[in-house]
This record gives structure tokens, sequence and C-alpha cells, in this order.
């Protein structure tokens, strides 16, 4: 298996405005494929941005009721003209472009907190929905079922990842682990200190690579006719994210940032022929994981609100909409 | 209320010497004590030290009397070496946790334990290493999933997972699920990127984390050990430094940020005081047994059941049968409290 070069692309989403933070994408999917990356990563939600302001407002007031309305209607739609971009930018770079995004069904009124994983050849090759918000975050996102947790061969290794908080559920990751995951991917809105200590301890217990990436984005980004703009947002130097991204190889180790306060892209080169060598010692799946005393059982069941179904229903109704 | 006094040891054992280390143990929860210290922990099989010859030289390479000394050495439960460290609990009115190398007093495979006394002298958890690492594998068995508990020690609940069982996300979880207001990981792992699980493991699950190892100097390895002079491999010491084992103890608070350490290269006994409301302030944010789980999508079995080589299963009364000496004694399951 040869090693690639990953990047991790630290950037400002253009918030609320779906069309014009697609068009950063791209932008900066080509300068980063131009680099050489196989592997291109942006952040949590980054399209069209993450919803700040569940920290800022007092849930329900007329501002947070404003923002999440235009959410919804920049949020993306799976199987859209955007994710069409977005798809066509995958493949006319022929790379890998995970990238996370406020996404919910066509007919739907619930937000997800998306990670898409589009593949050289322009299909959507992943998709998984965050299984639990955070704090304020919950007025605002639904929660995805077991269905989404699907780890991918990319041919220079198995990718797969989750979500910011996500990742302190030991569960959902032990599931990761268990698919081989290579390539870890954490996007996310962790500003702390003890957010690399945890892409560290990550890569080191599942033996893979990790990608951290977060938005990073201060009030003079954000445009002028955002509701509650004036009343929510200081100017420059009010940081909504200051940045956090990182990349981690398999021993824990730091490979790239890192990076806070500017944006960026970071590279890495990753050798998942590394990885799996190193699970000798250790393997949270295999030797080191002592299936006599713990087994986990992972409902993968797609679970829609409705089922439809019948002798007269055609057989496309009758499957979920999550595919 | 809720301020615990907690002291992680960080010291050399007088390797491969049980009396002389318990003394050790002594004296140095007798001084933690002083300075108020309410739950006194100490490093990874302190008692009678790390079969370090395992790492220095390859396997099977001329450790039969050094492994000879770890066998003679190891803590039968119960012994007059167990008692002696539950008497050093009750003299100081503390908690004690310490790693051993424990076995079975007729057998002879030794495990990777870490004993919970109370301040009465009692007994009251033990926990066998699940699964050694690499090398460790050659000198330690493992342990069941009957040594996976808790301890309520009244003011907090104390669990903890030993080395590189602290990697183990299905391990950790299932202790979470018991309440752990401080996790004791006894360890001989170096270097930063421990510190770094340290710090995870706090923040994962919100709660206080003691990180606690030995340190070794090579020339506190007592004069008259056998075959000292082989006990390192040719350039060992050159290539490694002269500290066997380095230390990096270290406290952190439950929202991941440290306390106290990580402390290298020399003997302290960090001692702070944990304010337990923090636990459950921090918990508000995530709780991964809790609101932050996935019950419906997750689900975690634990066979807890001790697993004896042989359970037997009494046949009809022969009239040759001779009663056994002490029935009590076969029957004991490997497990020990639970």
């Amino acid at each position: 298996m040869e090693p690639v070069i990953v990047a991790a692309v630290q950037a400002a989403p253009v918030l609320l405005d779906r069309d014009e933070t697609i068009g950063k994408v791209v932008a900066l999917a080509e300068k980063a494929a131009a680099e050489g990356a196989r592997l291109v990563a942006f952040p949590e939600a980054f399209i069209p941005g993450y919803p700040d302001w569940v920290w800022r407002t007092r849930p329900w007031d007329s501002d947070a009721v404003a923002l999440y309305a235009r959410l919804f209607d920049q949020a993306l739609v799976v199987g859209s003209a955007a994710t069409d971009v977005l798809a066509g930018t995958a493949r006319r770079l022929g790379i890998w472009l995970s990238v996370g995004a406020d996404e919910r069904d066509e007919a739907g009124s619930t937000i997800y907190n998306t990670l898409l994983h589009f593949a050289p050849d322009g299909s959507l090759a992943g998709r998984h929905r965050k299984l639990m918000p955070t704090g304020g975050e919950r007025l605002v996102w639904g929660m995805g079922d077991g269905s989404t947790l699907r780890v991918i061969e990319t041919g220079f290794g198995r990718l797969g990842g989750l979500i910011c908080w996500e990742n302190y559920m030991p569960l959902a990751r032990t599931a990761l682990y268990a698919q081989g995951v290579d390539v870890y991917l954490a996007p996310t809105w962790d500003n702390s200190d003890v957010w690399v200590p945890t892409l560290r301890h990550i890569a080191k217990e599942g033996r893979t690579y990790v990608i951290g990436v977060t938005s990073c984005i201060s009030a003079a980004d954000l445009p002028p006719d955002l509701p509650g703009r004036a009343s929510l947002y200081g100017e420059d130097g009010d940081w909504l994210s200051r940045g956090n991204s990182a990349i981690v190889g398999p021993e824990g180790e730091v490979l790239a940032g890192p990076l806070t306060g500017e944006e960026g892209v970071l590279y890495a080169e990753i050798d998942a022929g590394r990885a799996r060598a190193g699970r000798q010692q250790f393997d949270p799946v295999g030797h080191y994981g002592r299936s006599d005393v713990f087994r986990l059982a992972v409902d993968t069941t797609p679970r829609p609100a409705v089922s439809f179904g019948g002798p007269d229903e055609p057989a496309d109704l009758a499957r979920p909409a999550d595919g | 209320m809720p301020v615990l006094r907690v002291a992680a040891v960080q010291a050399a054992a007088v390797l491969m010497d049980r009396a002389a280390t318990i003394e050790r143990v002594a004296g140095l929860t007798a001084a933690a004590a002083r300075e108020g210290a309410q739950l006194v922990t100490f490093p990874e099989v302190f008692v009678p030290g790390t079969p370090i010859w395992i790492d220095t030289q390859p396997i099977w390479d001329g450790d039969e009397d050094w492994f000879g000394l770890l066998a003679e050495g190891a803590v039968v439960i119960p012994s007059p070496a167990s008692e002696h460290l539950a008497a050093i609990a009750a003299q100081h009115q503390v908690w004690l946790v310490i790693g051993v190398n424990e076995r079975e007093q007729h057998g002879s495979t030794i495990y990777n334990t870490v004993l919970y006394f109370s301040p009465r002298g009692v007994l009251a958890g033990r926990h066998r290493k699940l699964m050694p690492t690499g090398s460790e594998r050659t000198v330690w068995g493992m342990g069941d999933g009957s040594t996976l508990r808790v301890v309520d020690t009244g003011p907090a609940r104390v669990g903890g997972l030993i080395c590189w069982e602290n990697y183990m996300p299905l391990a950790r979880f299932h202790l979470y699920s018991q309440g752990v207001d401080v996790w004791v990981a006894p360890t001989l792992a170096m270097g930063d990127g421990w510190v770094a699980t340290m710090q995870h493991l706090a923040r994962e699950n919100r709660m206080f984390v003691v990180g606690v190892n030995p340190v070794l100097h090579a020339d506190q390895i007592p004069a008259g050990f056998p075959q000292r002079d082989r006990l390192f491999a040719p350039g060992y010491l050159e290539r490694n430094g002269p500290w066997v084992e380095e230390g990096n103890t270290v406290v952190v608070a439950p929202d991941g940020t440290v306390m106290a350490g990580p402390v290298r290269e020399r003997e302290e006994t960090l001692v702070v005081d944990l304010d337990l409301r923090a636990v459950a302030a921090e918990r508000r944010y995530l709780d991964p047994v809790g609101h932050y789980n996935r019950p419906d999508v997750f689900r975690l079995q634990v066979d807890t059941s001790p697993r004896p080589a042989v359970v037997e299963t009494p046949g009809p009364a022969a009239p040759w049968d001779i009663p056994a000496p002490d029935s009590q004694m076969i029957n004991e399951p490997q497990g020990g409290p639970r």
C-alpha cells in the first residue's frame, strides 16, 4: 500500500451561505489537490457553517429562531445540485473529498450534523450523521441512527470518522476500529487544549492516523446581513472558532499542527501499512480485545420515522430515505 | 464536603525483594498520610517490582533465576504479605491502592494485579490485568472479567485499569457505567503520549485521573542482584539512558487539564486535593454512559463470571473417595472479591 498525502483544510465558511461556502470548498480542494493531496478533509458542519449562535443566544429567542430558519434554508440535501458540485469536484480532481455539512432530507424538517465522503469517481461513498449533538447543538440538530457508521476502502487505507464529541464515545470508536479504520477523521468545533491529547489518544488506541480539522472563523468573517449580527457578534478578534486542526500518526505523534488563529491547509504523508504493522503492539479489536469478556453489538439498522410498504407500494418507497 | 486528598507515589521498588519493598510502602504511605492523604496510590506491580529483564534481554535467554525471584516474591492473597499491606492501610487510616505481582497459593502463573485496601484494613477490591503487553505476555497471565469492579470509598467511587488496559475502550466503558469519580491508572508507560491518554480519559468520562508510575535508576538495582551484570544487554543503558523506568506520574482534572506532574527521573509523591463536585458539573457537558450514549445503537455485554481453570461438578460419592484436605481452597475461584 503506497503512502499518500492528505490535507486538512482549516478555513472559514461563508456562514449560512451554502453556495458561497461550496465555492470555497472547491477552491481549497483545488489548492490541496495541486499540492498532491489524495484526501482533502474539511471541518464539521462546514457547509454552510457551524451554528455557533447556540452558545450565544437564549434558546428559541428571536435571533435564534431567525438564524435557524436561515440554517434550514441553506442546509445541504444529499442528491441535490449542491452535492453534485461536491461530487463533481472530487471526480475532476481525482481526490477523496470529506466535508462536514448541515444536512437534511429533501422533505424533512430536521437538520443533521453529517460528514460526507465523496470518492474520486464522483460517488458518495460514505455518509455519517452525528449520533449525539452536544449541549446547545441539541436545539438545532437531530441524531443519526446506527446505519451510518461505515468505514470505506479508499485504496490507500480504510477511511472513517466521527464528529466532534462523538470522539468521546468509546463504543462508537470501537465500531470503527472493528472495521479496520486506518485514516480516522475527526472534524470538530472543539478549540480546547485537551482536544489534541484526545486526537493523540485515539491514534494510539486505534493505531490509526487521525485527522482533526476545525473551522477558523471570527466575527470579521460574518456576512453583514446575518440575523443577530450586531447583537450577538463583535468585530475581528471575536472568535467563533480559532481553529485547532492537527494530523496525528498511529503512534500518537503529532505530524502537523495544531494550527490556531489562522486559516491554512495542513498536509501529512500517511502510510496505512505502517498503521497496520503498528497493531502488533496494540489492537483493540484483536489480540488486545478480550472478546471472551466484552461483546459489543451495534444496531446498524436504518431507523426512518415511518416505513412505508405493502402489497401495492412500489419497492422504492419502502426503502428508508437515508439509503 | 467533597474534597479528597490523593497521593500518587512515584518511587523505586527494591527489585524482586518483597519484604524490603513492602517496608518502603509502609514508609511512603506514612509520609503521605502525614500530609493528609486519604487515598494513597502506588505504581503497577510495585511489589516486588517490574520484571525489567523482559525488555532488556531476549525472551527466555537465561532468565530462569530472575523469574524464580519473581515467582517467589509474588504476593499471595491472603498471606502475611497481603496482610501486611492491609495493616499499613489500617495503621494510617487511608485507602491504599497498589500494584503487585500476584499468584495463587499453589499456582505457577503470575498476574499483574491492583489491590484496594480500605482504611479498616479490608481488601475491598482486586483487579487482575486482562491483557499483558508484548513481552509482558511471557511473565503474566490474563485476568478474567470478574475483577472489573469500582470501589466505593465513601467520598468517591474509585476504579481504574492497568497500563495499556487503559487503551481498551470496552473495559473503560464497563467501569464508567459503574460510576467512577477517581480513576487510578498504575502504569509503566513513559512519555508524553501517555500523558495525552490520561488527559483524554479524564475528559471522556469527566473524572479525576491519577496515573502513577515507578521510577528506577540502574544504580538502584541492589548490588547483590543475581547476575546483575547480565541484566542489560550490551549497549542497552547507553542507548536508553540510566533510567530504566523514568516515571510519568500525573494527576488530571475532569476537564482534562493537568493538575500535577508529570514527574520524571526522580522519586516524588504528588499530593493533590480533588474537589469531587467538579465531576457532576463536568458531566452536564458529557456523560459517556448517560446522555451522551446511544444505547439504542450500542449494546455492550460483559461476562463478569469468574473463570477458574476447573469447575468441579460433584459426582456420586464413591466408597474410595477421600475428603479433600481443604475444599474451600480448591473451589476458590480465581477472580477474588466481586
